[in-house]
């Protein structure tokens, strides 16, 4: 006898309470592939996505006043990646570009966000990560997702991304090649995304140096709540850095790394445009 | 159609091959290969194409009997080994000797005997190491979890598997090595079978990985495929069900109850003492962390197995013990 999985209810009342009817008609047009029981092989399912959708409902609509620039850039099948710049001490831009992306794809499309080594190792947060799509970062999750036509959201410059000094906002740190190596060995375009606001958002950072469950650091603030400043998601241009290469290319160091530039010369254009347009942090 | 060998025919595996190559005429006669004597299990076997051999694969002796009288007189062509202690209490160099020596001599001897052209073993995914950096969905060439902290049952199974692999492209035989996901069956061997005995299931706090079982149907009938396949080679054996372990307990109509990690090794180990169960939480603990699900697209190619059978969980309200 088949009984199919259940969800927690919070879940379901989440969902009721904080989306709009809009926002539950996009969210139940989710597509994934199911195991047979309700989960993708990864342990994502719909419920808790949305759940976690509308648990951070408060943050992007209210808090932070997402605004999302390019979202008709996302692919609507078949395999891409987002790469964007990243910061804020806490991957709170993570979250944003997570719900941004799954309100305004038709049909909905979950961005799997490759998290650090660590993350997995997590009680608790792993399992809520894994539900809501997230993989831990190792070369066999990504490629599989890629060869299943998954749409990746990767934060290429990684940990000293996030760490980066309040003095050093909106200036990138390298680019890991392994973006350029999937996109170019799996034929998946790079959506270049840049996220303006979530810089500002812990203007003051410190980090405890314990290195609980494989963490590099615990992260504090004596700010206790992120800074309300407006956050702006700009997705450029579709790279297609696999034009003219085969797939074989992609073990070539030299060809990698000048893809990996142009993606980091195109999400830092992104930055600096998106800089130029905003009209204060706060606004 | 051939005369096929199974060893460990008398476990549920072993049974459920046996009757799976007569029901589909994969083989013209089972030598079906025992260590019990042939009355307690005569009723396992009513197929008359069952040959019944009491053997100790452990002796070096009966191993040598068996390999150069019946295997050569019926004209054996496949040998499937699926012979392996069950028991993950069990330990020490007899243990050892059934395991991993039976093993290196069954292949040794199966080279010289002349009529004996395929090698297929069963083992199992529980070799492959599992942490926090490792990719969740598990292909052939996954590490292989050589932990010198490793139990012996653990150690045992690797060192089989590696030992067959090292054997692929230096022997004469075509060796295939079917690494299957756990079986949720009695009399299997599988730790997850003796983890869902209990009513209460204690789960490691914070922790829901994404587990892959698979039916005692679909098992046996990745053998069948694989005994007519072609060529050498390594394969992950996956089930039809992968879902997280919470659903596994839910399904199975038991209770879980999260715990924090550290308490799980002195509670399972106070089950074992009071109640003598088989399940050893130190085997699993990874696997209760971090999920793996097996890959199973090289078995899908090269043997067109793909898993269909799901598990028959029990209806509610029946136990299954």
């Amino acid at each position: 006898m088949q009984r199919m999985s259940r969800t927690p209810s919070v879940l379901h009342f989440l969902a009721r309470t904080l989306l709009g009817k809009q926002e539950q008609e996009q969210l139940s047009g989710i597509d994934f592939l199911d195991e047979g029981h309700g989960f993708d092989i990864f342990g994502l399912h719909p419920d808790w996505v949305k759940g976690m959708v509308a648990a951070l409902q408060p943050l992007y609509k209210h808090w932070f006043r997402v605004t999302g620039h390019g979202t008709e850039n996302i692919p609507a099948r078949g395999p891409a990646i987002l790469a964007s710049n990243h910061s804020g001490m806490i991957p709170l831009d993570g979250t944003m570009i997570y719900s941004d992306v799954v309100l305004h794809t038709s049909p909905a499309r979950v961005p799997r966000a490759v998290t650090d080594h660590f993350v997995p190792g997590l009680p608790v947060i792993s399992t809520l990560y894994a539900r809501c799509g997230t993989v831990g970062g190792s070369r066999g999750n990504v490629h599989a997702l890629l060869d299943r036509g998954e749409l990746l959201l990767i934060f290429p410059e990684g940990v000293p991304g996030i760490d980066k000094d309040f003095r050093d906002r909106y200036q990138l740190r390298p680019f890991r090649v392994g973006v350029a190596e999937m996109s170019i060995r799996h034929r998946a375009p790079v959506i270049p995304v840049a996220v303006i606001g979530a810089e500002e958002q812990f203007p003051v950072r410190l980090r405890l140096p314990l290195h609980t469950f494989g963490a590099p650091y615990v992260p504090l603030s004596p700010i206790p709540f992120p800074l309300p400043v407006h956050y702006h998601i700009h997705y450029g241009q579709p790279l297609h850095l696999y034009d003219g290469l085969s797939a074989a290319d992609a073990d070539d160091p030299v060809i990698t790394a000048a893809a990996a530039a142009r993606v980091q010369e195109s999400v830092q254009a992104l930055i600096e445009a998106g800089l130029k347009s905003r009209l204060g942090v706060f606004i | 159609m051939s005369a096929v060998l199974v060893t460990g025919a008398t476990t549920a595996v072993g049974v459920a091959i046996v009757s799976r190559l007569l029901a589909e005429q994969r083989a013209s006669e089972v030598l079906a290969v025992g260590a019990e004597p042939y009355e307690a299990v005569r009723s396992l076997f009513p197929h008359p194409g069952v040959i019944y051999l009491q053997a100790d694969l452990s002796h070096p002796r009966e191993l040598r009997n068996l390999l150069f009288s019946p295997v050569k007189q019926h004209r054996v062509e496949t040998v499937i080994h699926t012979a392996l202690h069950r028991s993950a209490h069990a330990t020490g160099r007899r243990v050892h000797q059934l395991n991993v020596e039976s093993t290196r001599e069954l292949l040794r001897l199966c080279e010289r005997v002349p009529t004996v052209s395929t090698f297929v073993l069963r083992s199992h995914a529980e070799i492959y190491r599992q942490s926090a950096t490792e990719p969740e969905l598990l292909d052939e060439r996954h590490p292989i979890d050589l932990s010198v902290s490793a139990a012996q049952w653990q150690r045992d199974r690797a060192e089989v598997d590696l030992l067959t692999c090292a054997s692929i492209g230096l022997s004469s035989l075509q060796i295939r090595v079917l690494r299957c996901a756990d079986c949720l069956a009695p009399g299997t061997g599988s730790q997850l079978f003796d983890y869902l005995q209990s009513q209460l299931c204690f789960q490691p706090l914070g922790f829901d990985p994404m587990l892959n079982v698979i039916s005692l149907e679909d098992l046996s009938r990745a053998f069948a495929l694989a005994i007519t396949a072609t060529g050498s080679g390594v394969f992950n054996i996956p089930g039809k069900d992968t879902l997280p372990l919470s659903e596994v307990i839910r399904k199975w109509g038991r209770t879980r109850v999260p715990v924090p990690s550290a308490l799980l090794s002195p509670l399972y180990w106070l089950r074992n003492r009071t109640i003598g169960t088989d399940f050893r939480y130190d085997l699993n603990r990874f696997r209760f962390h971090y999920s793996a699900v097996m890959n199973g697209s090289r078995a899908a190619e090269q043997l067109h197995y793909t898993p269909q059978v799901p598990i028959e969980w029990p209806a509610p309200g029946i136990d299954r013990g």
